[in-house]
Parts: structure tokens; C-alpha cells; sequence
């Protein structure tokens, strides 16, 4: 097996390049001309010009929308030098739509080259890891972004050579390396600033492991010789700062910290602050028809969480880079989609480690599966009979048939329209006669017929597309429940797990007193509870906009809801606030429980042995807490990503899984309404995020017995 | 663990209260509606008291809360549907519960994984299907239907809880009856059930409370006003308000009220058994 083992490998990586290839050249050819592509064609042209007439003092003021450096731009400029001399594109403001008639004999190799450059990446990164250059060679926005005049596939490259270049030094200690990879970032830096976060993530990097040699003292020389040779490089491939080095730097480094705050089509896109979540489990191939073949976009995404654990063990700084760069763009205000280009590099990495996680697992448990085989007496089965069969018959009549049927409705487009023939047997017949191959399957449209047809599983690519990217709006209804289930939960139980230890000290008044009040909003069905948050933030009779209405615009009030309605990212705390009142009593109960089991002796111990009060909680609550309140933190998690009351009574109708299924198949409601096989669809699409969860509670609780069992 | 000094319990007192306060105002502003007897419909101004005090608004809402349907039959409605699907989720999910806690027999994991996967399924999960069941049966607007819905939402939930309850039953007891000559169902009647049944009950307690206090669904099901329970009335008034509704809120803070009391009263007296049957106990 070993000898095949290398030229498998080889053949991997080229199908790898094949692929990456003809789906970049598809993209070359296919995709419309998008924003921005005008400006840096016209910067292309302005250096092809200068080349063209040996120019060369010319490239000292030459940099057309200065903001980004040149050193991309010059690299269209070449590519064009092959090509026909045209006018210059004409000068317009970044607000203005995409310009549709840039000549095609300049888009073409303008865009070849960019193609080339992110192919190479693909190559570069299948030859460190054939899958994570599958992931990379197949992610639609890289594919994209890197395929048009854009400015990313140069700096993409060079910050992933950054890398390789950091971790051979590393590895060997060569200062050699250390240069490359400091000319590299120097590079990357010329093409485009943002990338530059690579460096930083290197840095964390480096200084753990001097740190953990101890050898920090060595690590400071080095990293400054680095940080002082990237800069050189940096100055060198930016004949624009040459001539005013301070003032060309200050004004594009402004530039981008004004547009952030004030630029016109930044306010306009009002994104959240986690979009750049969003455009992780989004694809462009909600924009651009008949160019991307399939998105696997969010799937890498997924992936890469998985992968984490296992990349961080292997190569840190590859987790670092994902998590310097995510942290940015959170803060950052400009959320443009083509900036998460600076990390799918890693992110493909982390994919890949993400399958190897799910295929180790998958080993063990076929292999543990034959081991733990016990035998069952058949006299015990006997005697379970009685009591099964009634049992299973109740199950299966109220659970797991509804369920079933749930997933027939499923593959058909029973609907408002279809209602009459629904009842009447047609969504057996459909189904029947489709199942059965006596009908062919009608592909899923979304239109209403009135007979009920067989869709097969057509409709759940076009209903996931819907819930993974709001079908071209970038926004994800699937990653906000997930973000809503994590965020809320935390909360509660930051708050519950404070609340308790508040409780939990000696001679602590009115303790009694306290928790009994503190329970009231647990007691509150979820309904009551929201309305009576709904009364506070309604928009028009809410109290605090009545409130704001009585002292007036300037007073405290005034500024809060002004805020409120402004802010893209605010409004979530008029849903997290109410989560939070409804969902800290459980868990500070939980957490009391847990406290309550803590032996006494363990905590003699820690005062012993002279620990103060934060480190008795460090080292001696939390660790022994924790695990006991694993249980209610899952499930508290499961309802939170359930959650239905609190956005079906805010009218919030698309807020979760659970409230978009119901408004859409509620047949006097909003989304066109009685859309019921959509409604299964989104069920099944639920139930199977569920057993995700709830493996993952089921396996947690075992290891930890549980706060009940405890 | 010595005793907290008097600077601590200042601040630890002052930090209660602050997270008091965020406990009740949003009850506060509730209350402030329910008795407030000047309001025509929504509330128009700022205020942190009623402008006056009054009790119209419960003497009309313990009258004819939603429409011209009497309280007493939203009432009986409310219970009919919780008490009968707790009642039916116990009794048709008991056995298997059982069978789950005490026999080994094969695809015995896979069978708890399916209960416990369907106890954490959103209602809206079920809600599809079983609309769809029940509007073939030609059942789906009667109270009937909703119980069966209801008790189809709790189902799982039972079983799991009355599998631990069964389970927290030692073993030696049941074998104590076996040597006396007692087959299988008499033990289980005479010996096991009765030691479970307050925990059954505290599984039973929730899936009412479920069913008393749902709204949504219950709406998607039935049409006519004589089916409609409490919770769903609220919602009712609710919605009314949006269509230039004609009650005036006060009418919905005492609904409210009316309505919340009991499950309160619940809650602080089974806290920590509730608590406990939430948390699904841990799977094997």
C-alpha cells in the first residue's frame, strides 16, 4: 500500500488543479462585470500606458484610487500589455453601479491572470493538503473573488506563501526562510493591507513558541529583523511612496477608516456586525446564474468548525490566522463579501481536518460497535414484549408516524392551492405513483397547482438555499438561529451562574426571598413573558418609546431607541434581554443544585493552601461546576435554537427554523402562507440539526452523569 | 467558609436588587395595564403607575374575556385539552417508558435515542403533519383535536421522564414481589407504579402546563370561537389590537394575570422537581 501511497497522492493534487482550473476559467468567462472591476481596470490601464511609453518616472504618482497600494494594480497592468489599447475607463464614484461595458479584449486576461494567480494558491495549498485544495478549488466566493479585476488573488497567494515561508522557519530555523517569508508579507502588503493580518497571527504564533522555549529574547531580534525587512519590501514594491512616503501612507490608511465610519454605501448595506458570519454560509451563486456549478461554501464552513480542534493541534497558526482575521472584520464596518477572502485559505485547512475529525469518528464507532455487542437474554426480550407492544403502537401513531408522514408531504408541493385534492388522497396518490416511477417527478418551482405533484427531493436544494442565504440577501436565517441558540444560552447562563454563587455565599439576607423572585420569569408561559417584553419595545405604544415620546429626543430614552432603530446590529438586544429574563432562573437553579453537591472540604482545602477568592473559583468551582451544568446548557441550547413564542409574538416570523416554519405554512399568513410542503421541508431540514444536538447531549450527559443522577 | 463581611453583603444585596428590578418590570408594566382603568385601547402615554386604579378590567375579563364566550367556557376548554393530553400522554406512553426502564431487548439504544430526539422537537415539527392528518380525518376544529395534538407534543417528553422515574425504582423491590409469586403486570401495578406516581405526576404537571399555556398552534387548528382555550384568547386580543382592535389592554394585562397566577403558584412550590424533570436526567 505505501508504494502506491505517493502517486495517488500526485494524481490527487493534479485532479485538484483540473478542477480549480476549469472552474476559474468558467468563472473568467461567465461572471457579469460587479462593482469595482471598472476601477481597477482603469489602474491596470494606467500602468499598461506608463509601460507601454517606458514611462517609468510615472509610476511615482501613479495610483489610481490610492487607498489600496499598487503593487495588484501593476499586476493588471501587465496583463493587459498583450492586450488592444483601449480609451481609459472612465472615472466614476465608488456608490455607482458596476459599469456592464468595459471592453471584453481587456476583462479577459485582466482576469486570466487573477485566475491564475488564485489557481496557483489552489496548487500551492493541495500540495500541503490534497483536501483542503479540493475545499479552496471549489469555494464559490474565493472562486469568484479571485476570477474577476479584483484585487484579491495576488495578496491571497502571497500571505499564504507568508505562512508556508514562516513555517519552514520554524521547522528548521533557517533565517533564509525567515526572509521569504518577511519579502512575502511585504508583498502582501503592497497588494492590499487587509491580508496583512496573516503577519499577526505569525506573530501570536511565534511568540507562544519562544515563549514555551523560553527563548523570548531571541524571538523579539528576529520578529523586529522580520517586521523591518516586510516593511523594506513594502516601500520597495510601492514606487507610490516613494516621492512622499508619510503623506501617501497617512492618506490611504485614512481613507479606509473614514469610509468605514461615513461612506454612504457602507451605512446603505447596513449589515450586523456578523455578516462576515453570514457571507461564511453564504455563495454567490445566488448572484450569478449558470457560473458556479454547486456552492459548497457553508459546508466548508461547517466542516472547518469541526476542524479546528484537530488543526490547532497541528499547525496553530493556521487557527490563529481564522481567528485574527474573523475578529477584525466582527469590529471592522465595512463588511464587503470579497474580505473574507483573506482567510478561506486556513478555513479550506480546517475543512479538511474537519472531514478527518468525522471520519476518525466514524472508525471508532464501527470498530466499537462489534465490541460492545452484549447478549440479550431472549427470555428478558420475552417478558419486554407486554409492555412494548402498546407502547410502540401509541409511539408510533402520534410520533413517528406524523414524522413519516411529514417526510412524504415533504417531497411533494401540497399547498394552499391543492388543498382540496390534498385531503382527498392526493398527496398518497402523488406520492405513489412518483415513488413508484409511474409519474415523472415535476421539478420544484414554487408555483401553485391545484392537484398535488410528486417533487421528489427537488425542493430541498431551493428550501436550504433559503435558509442557508436568504437567497441572495446574504443574510442567514440558519447561522442567526445558531448564533441565537449560542448567545442567548451564554448569557443565561453567565447570569444564572452569577446569580447563584451570589446566592450561594454564607450569611447572604433574604436569600430565600430572592430566588423566589427570581424564579417568577421561569414560571411565565414564554407567550406571557414576550408580550410583556413586546410591551416595553414595541415601536410605537412600547414603553420605552413612550417614555421617549414624554422627555423627549435628547433624554436617555430618546437616544436609546434612536439607537435602536439605527444601528444594524442593536435590535438584538430586544430579543436577547427578553431571552435572558426567561432563560437565567433554569439555569441559576441548575447551578444551585450543582453548588449544592461541591463538597465543603474541598474548599478548607483551597484555604489552606492560601487561594483567594478568584482562584478558589478558577481552579476549584468552575472546574467541578462545569461539567454538572453541561447538561442544562444543552438543553437550554436545544430550546433556544427551538425558540418559536418569543419571535412569533415580536413578529419576528423569520427569526428561527421553528417561527419560519410555521409563518410559512400558516395559511392565513405572511410568505404567501399555506405553503405546507415548504413547512416539512424546513421540519425535516430541523430535525436534522437536532440529532446533531442531541447526540452531542446524549454523549456529554453520559460522561458526566448528569446534574440529576449526581 | 466564613460569613461574608458587611461591605460584601451591601454589594452583594445591591446587585440583587438591580437584577430584581430586572425581573419585574417587565411583570410591572403588565400589571400598570391590568389595573388601569382609564385606557380605551393601547396605551398613548408614558406611565409608570395606572392613571386609575381599577379593577373593571378583571370583572370583565372573568366575564366574557375574547368575543361574547363566557370566561368559565374558555376555562373548561383550558382544561379539558391540557388535563386530557397529560392524561393521555401518561397512560399511552407509561408501558413504554417501562419496557425502557427495566427490560433489555434488542434496538433497545436506538429506541431511547428516537425519545429522546423527539422530546426535543420543536411542536412546530409535529404541527405540519398532524394538521394535515387530522383535516383528512375531518376532526381537525374540535377540542378532541387539539388534546390528541397536544398530548402528541408531550408524548416523548412522558416517556423519557417516567423511564427515569421507573428507573429510580430499585430493582430489589420489584424482585422482593417476584419471590412472593407475583407475575410481571401485578408487580408493576401494586409494587412500581405507586412508588413512581409522584414523579409521573410532576411528567404529567409539565405536559399540562404545556398544553394550558400554547397559543400559536392551537390557533392553526381550530376556527371556532366555543373551541378556543385561555392562552389562545390572549392571543386573540392580541391580534385584535393590530386590527384597530376594540378592548382596551387593560383587558389583556389581567388576562394575563389571571392566567399566569396558577402556574406561578406551581412553579415555586415543584421548583427543583421540575427543574430535575426538564433536564431530562442523562441518558444511559
Amino acid at each position: 500500500m505505501k508504494r502506491f501511497e505517493v502517486p495517488i497522492r500526485i494524481l490527487f493534487i493534479v485532479l485538484v488543479a483540473i478542477i480549480a482550473w476549469s472552474l476559474r476559467a468558467r468563472a473568467v468567462e461567465k461572471l457579469n462585470i460587479d462593482f469595482d472591476e471598472d476601477d481597477y481596470m482603469r489602474a491596470g490601464q494606467e500602468y499598461t500606458h506608463l509601460i507601454r511609453t517606458s514611462n517609468w518616472s510615472g509610476f511615482l504618482d501613479t495610483n489610481y484610487r490610492p487607498e489600496h497600494p499598487p503593487l495588484a494594480k501593476i499586476v493588471i497592468g501587465l496583463s493587459l500589455l498583450s492586450a488592444p489599447e483601449k480609451d481609459l475607463i472612465r472615472d466614476a464614484p465608488t456608490t455607482s453601479e458596476p459599469n456592464k461595458y468595459l471592453p471584453r479584449e481587456l476583462v479577459k486576461p485582466a482576469r486570466t491572470t487573477n485566475a491564475i494567480l488564485g489557481w496557483l494558491t489552489v496548487i500551492l495549498l493541495a500540495i500541503i493538503n490534497p483536501l483542503a485544495g479540493l475545499a479552496l478549488a471549489t469555494h464559490t466566493f474565493t472562486i469568484k473573488y479571485v476570477s474577476q479585476i479584483m484585487l484579491e488573488a495576488l495578496p491571497a497567494l502571497t500571505s499564504f506563501i507568508t505562512v508556508l515561508a514562516y513555517l519552514q522557519f520554524k521547522k528548521k530555523e533557517k533565517t533564509n526562510w525567515l526572509i521569504t517569508s518577511a519579502i512575502f508579507l511585504g508583498l502582501t502588503a503592497a497588494s492590499k493591507y487587509l491580508y496583512c493580518f496573516v503577519g499577526i497571527a505569525i506573530l501570536i504564533d511565534w511568540f507562544l513558541e519562544a515563549k514555551s522555549k523560553e527563548k523570548i529574547k531571541p524571538f523579539l531580534r528576529q520578529a523586529l529583523v522580520w517586521g523591518v525587512i516586510a516593511f523594506a519590501i513594502f516601500f520597495i514594491a510601492n514606487p507610490y511612496l516613494w516621492t512622499n512616503p508619510i503623506g501617501r501612507l497617512q492618506e490611504s490608511v485614512f481613507y479606509h477608516a473614514q469610509y468605514s465610519s461615513s461612506a454612504e454605501e457602507v451605512n446603505r448595506a447596513g449589515y450586523p456586525f456578523w455578516q462576515p458570519f453570514n457571507w461564511l454560509f453564504f455563495s454567490p451563486i445566488a448572484w450569478h446564474e449558470d457560473v458556479f456549478l454547486f456552492a459548497p461554501d457553508i459546508w466548508i464552513t461547517l466542516l472547518a468548525v469541526i476542524g479546528l480542534t484537530r488543526l490547532w493541534k497541528r499547525e496553530r497558526v493556521y487557527v490563529l490566522w481564522i481567528g485574527v482575521a474573523l475578529l477584525f472584520l466582527l469590529f471592522w464596518k465595512t463588511k464587503w463579501p470579497q474580505y473574507i477572502i483573506i482567510f478561506t485559505v486556513p478555513l479550506s485547512l480546517s475543512a479538511a481536518e474537519g472531514i478527518a475529525t468525522l471520519w476518525n469518528q466514524l472508525v471508532e464507532w464501527w470498530k466499537n460497535r462489534q465490541v460492545q455487542r452484549t447478549t440479550i437474554s431472549k427470555n428478558e426480550a420475552r417478558r419486554a414484549i407486554p409492555w412494548l407492544v402498546p407502547g410502540l403502537i401509541a409511539f408510533a401513531i402520534f410520533t413517528i408516524f406524523p414524522l413519516i408522514f411529514q417526510v412524504v408531504v415533504s417531497m411533494t408541493d401540497f399547498n394552499s392551492a391543492s388543498i382540496r385534492d390534498g385531503f382527498q388522497g392526493g398527496i398518497w396518490r402523488a406520492f405513489w405513483e412518483g415513488i413508484t416511477g409511474q409519474i415523472p417527478i415535476s421539478e420544484w418551482d414554487g408555483s401553485r397547482a391545484n392537484q398535488v405533484r410528486f417533487t421528489g427531493l427537488t425542493s430541498y436544494p431551493f428550501v436550504f438555499n433559503e435558509i442557508a442565504n436568504g437567497n441572495g440577501s446574504g443574510n442567514s436565517i440558519l447561522f442567526f438561529n445558531i448564533m441565537w441558540a449560542v448567545v442567548s444560552v451564554i448569557l443565561q447562563g453567565g447570569l444564572g451562574l452569577g446569580v447563584a454563587l451570589l446566592l450561594w455565599q454564607r450569611g447572604v439576607q433574604l436569600g430565600k426571598f430572592w430566588q423566589a423572585l427570581f424564579i417568577l420569569p421561569w414560571a411565565i408561559p414564554e407567550m406571557i413573558g414576550a408580550l410583556m417584553w413586546f410591551n416595553i419595545f414595541q415601536r410605537e405604544w412600547g414603553w420605552l418609546y413612550l417614555a421617549a415620546e414624554k422627555f423627549g429626543a435628547d433624554s436617555f430614552f430618546g437616544v436609546f431607541t434612536r439607537n435602536l432603530e439605527n444601528s444594524p446590529s442593536l435590535w438584538l438586544i430586544t430579543f436577547l434581554l427578553p431571552a435572558l429574563w426567561y432563560g437565567f432562573p433554569f439555569m441559576m437553579l441548575a447551578a444551585s443544585t450543582g453548588l449544592k453537591i461541591i463538597p465543603k472540604e474541598v474548599y478548607d482545602a483551597a484555604a489552606m493552601d492560601g487561594a483567594n477568592a478568584m482562584q478558589t473559583f478558577r481552579y476549584v468551582t468552575l472546574p467541578l461546576l462545569l461539567p454538572l451544568l453541561l447538561p442544562a446548557i444543552i438543553v437550554r441550547g436545544i430550546f433556544a435554537f427551538n425558540q418559536f413564542y418569543l419571535f412569533q409574538t415580536f413578529y419576528f416570523l423569520d427569526g428561527t427554523l421553528a417561527t419560519l416554519s410555521y409563518n410559512v405554512f400558516n395559511p392565513t399568513g405572511y410568505f404567501g402562507g399555506g405553503q405546507f410542503a415548504t413547512s416539512a421541508v424546513i421540519n425535516i431540514i430541523t430535525v436534522l440539526i437536532l440529532i446533531i444536538f442531541v447526540s452531542m447531549f446524549n454523549r456529554w450527559s453520559k460522561a458526566e452523569e448528569g446534574v440529576v443522577n449526581a | 467558609m466564613h460569613k461574608i463581611s458587611t461591605r460584601k453583603q451591601i454589594i452583594t444585596q445591591s446587585l440583587l436588587t438591580l437584577i430584581g428590578l430586572f425581573v419585574l418590570l417587565p411583570i410591572w408594566g403588565m400589571i400598570r395595564l391590568a389595573f388601569d382603568g382609564s385606557l380605551k385601547g393601547r396605551p398613548t402615554e408614558f406611565r409608570f403607575f395606572p392613571k386609575e386604579w381599577s379593577l373593571t378590567a378583571f370583572l370583565q375579563v372573568l366575564d366574557r374575556p375574547y368575543q361574547s364566550v363566557e370566561f368559565s367556557v374558555l376555562l373548561k376548554n383550558s382544561l379539558i385539552v391540557s388535563f386530557g393530553a397529560a392524561l393521555l400522554a401518561i397512560v399511552l406512553g407509561i408501558s413504554l417508558a417501562y419496557a425502557f426502564a427495566r427490560f433489555r431487548f434488542p434496538a433497545r439504544k436506538q429506541g431511547l435515542f428516537a425519545i429522546l430526539l423527539t422530546a426535543f422537537l420543536p411542536p412546530v415539527a409535529f404541527m405540519t403533519p398532524l394538521y394535515i392528518l387530522l383535516s383528512i380525518l375531518q376532526i381537525r376544529t374540535t377540542l378532541f383535536a387539539l388534546v390528541l395534538v397536544y398530548a402528541s407534543f408531550a408524548l416523548p417528553f412522558c416517556i423519557w421522564n417516567m423511564r427515569a422515574a421507573f428507573q429510580a425504582i430499585p430493582k430489589e423491590i420489584e424482585e422482593a414481589a417476584f419471590l412472593d409469586g407475583a407475575g410481571d403486570f401485578r408487580t408493576f401495578l401494586n409494587i412500581t407504579l405507586p412508588l413512581a406516581l409522584p414523579s409521573i405526576a410532576i411528567s404529567g404537571l409539565i405536559a399540562f402546563l404545556m398544553a394550558y399555556s400554547e397559543f400559536a398552534i392551537g390557533w392553526l387548528f381550530v376556527d371556532k370561537a366555543d373551541n378556543v382555550t385561555l392562552a389562545m384568547s390572549i392571543y386573540a386580543i392580541v391580534q385584535s389590537q393590530y386590527s384597530g382592535g376594540a378592548q382596551p389592554w387593560s383587558y389583556l394585562g389581567s388576562l394575563v394575570i389571571i392566567i399566569s397566577i396558577p402556574v406561578i403558584i406551581v412553579f415555586l412550590v415543584f421548583q427543583y422537581t421540575l427543574l430535575e424533570h426538564m433536564l431530562f436526567g442523562s441518558a444511559e
